[in-house]
């Protein structure tokens, strides 16, 4: 069952193409109704099913893989020190 | 700072506290933002400490209760921008006009990669991803840095980049789809294109 109105129309009335639904959704910006709408949309279009998918795993790999490392040892310290150098106490 | 604020008054004591307590426990990411933008780990450095030391400085225009980590974050971008881009010799490759028009055209449906799997990207266990992404022109890695690593909103996007949040829209739909491409290379050179399934 799909809801009578599409939650995604656009303010110029446009509707949302796949790909733009599908970046709202792995982005977390849609609203309750367009996730729902989403998910009986998805059920009837195989690109947005095997995409959603796809980019999710990406996303998640970026998350896993490219953040969680830490900064250099005594940077904090570094930056305190230039900072009491640079105020007048 | 291009939106009208109201200058905080802070005493001394009160600047140190916001200063330990809400900007300092994002030493990590302003890392990671500022290593990812320079590529260099000891640009990152200085690049992060100038960061700082300006936070401390104009520490009257950070409003409290707001996203300390959104505003800093657009401090460092700054920072980049007028310190270290001006550096490079290479001006951004990034055609806006481009982008944008990419975005509203018609094919926009259309599977850029069909051939890369999530398979694949299971097997990538290496520094792939993260060359992928080291790869892409500044501008598109920024936007993936700030949504998929860093987690903030278009809105949040928007502000620290100063462009409108459809312009963050359609740079990420562009930025996600050139590191699509990259990591189907990857899967094609290491020989998972035509595995079973």
């Amino acid at each position: 069952m799909t809801p009578p109105n599409n939650p995604f129309i656009q303010a110029d009335g446009k509707k949302a193409t796949c790909m733009e639904m599908l970046q709202i959704i792995v982005d977390g910006e849609a609203t309750s109704e367009q996730q729902e709408y989403f998910k009986n949309h998805m059920d009837r279009c195989l690109p947005c099913f095997k995409s959603y998918d796809l980019d999710m795993a990406i996303k998640q790999l970026l998350k896993s893989r490219c953040c969680g490392g830490e900064a250099p040892t005594g940077l904090i310290e570094q930056i305190k020190i230039q900072i009491k150098q640079n105020t007048p106490s | 700072m291009s939106e009208e604020r109201i200058k905080q008054s802070y005493t001394k004591q009160e600047k140190q506290a916001v200063f330990d307590n809400e900007f300092l426990p994002h030493i990590n990411s302003m890392y990671n933002f500022g290593f990812r933008l320079t590529l260099d780990p000891d640009d990152a450095k200085d690049l992060v400490q100038d960061t700082y030391l300006k936070a401390y400085r104009f520490i009257e225009s950070f409003q409290k209760g707001t996203n300390a980590k959104a505003w800093l974050f657009r401090i460092l971008k700054n920072s980049f921008i007028n310190d270290y881009r001006k550096k490079t010799k290479e001006p951004s490759k990034v055609d806006y006009q481009e982008v944008e028009t990419y975005y509203n055209s018609e094919d926009v449906n259309r599977q850029i990669t069909p051939d890369l799997r999530v398979e694949s990207l299971q097997d990538m266990i290496g520094d792939e991803i993260s060359n992928a992404l080291n790869s892409l022109d500044v501008d598109f890695r920024t936007v993936i840095i700030l949504c998929d690593l860093e987690g903030f909103k278009y809105e949040e996007m928007a502000k620290i980049l100063d462009i409108p949040i459809g312009t963050v829209r359609s740079r990420l739909h562009r930025a996600r789809n050139l590191l699509k491409e990259k990591l189907s290379e990857y899967a094609k050179s290491m020989g998972y294109k035509n595995t079973e399934l």
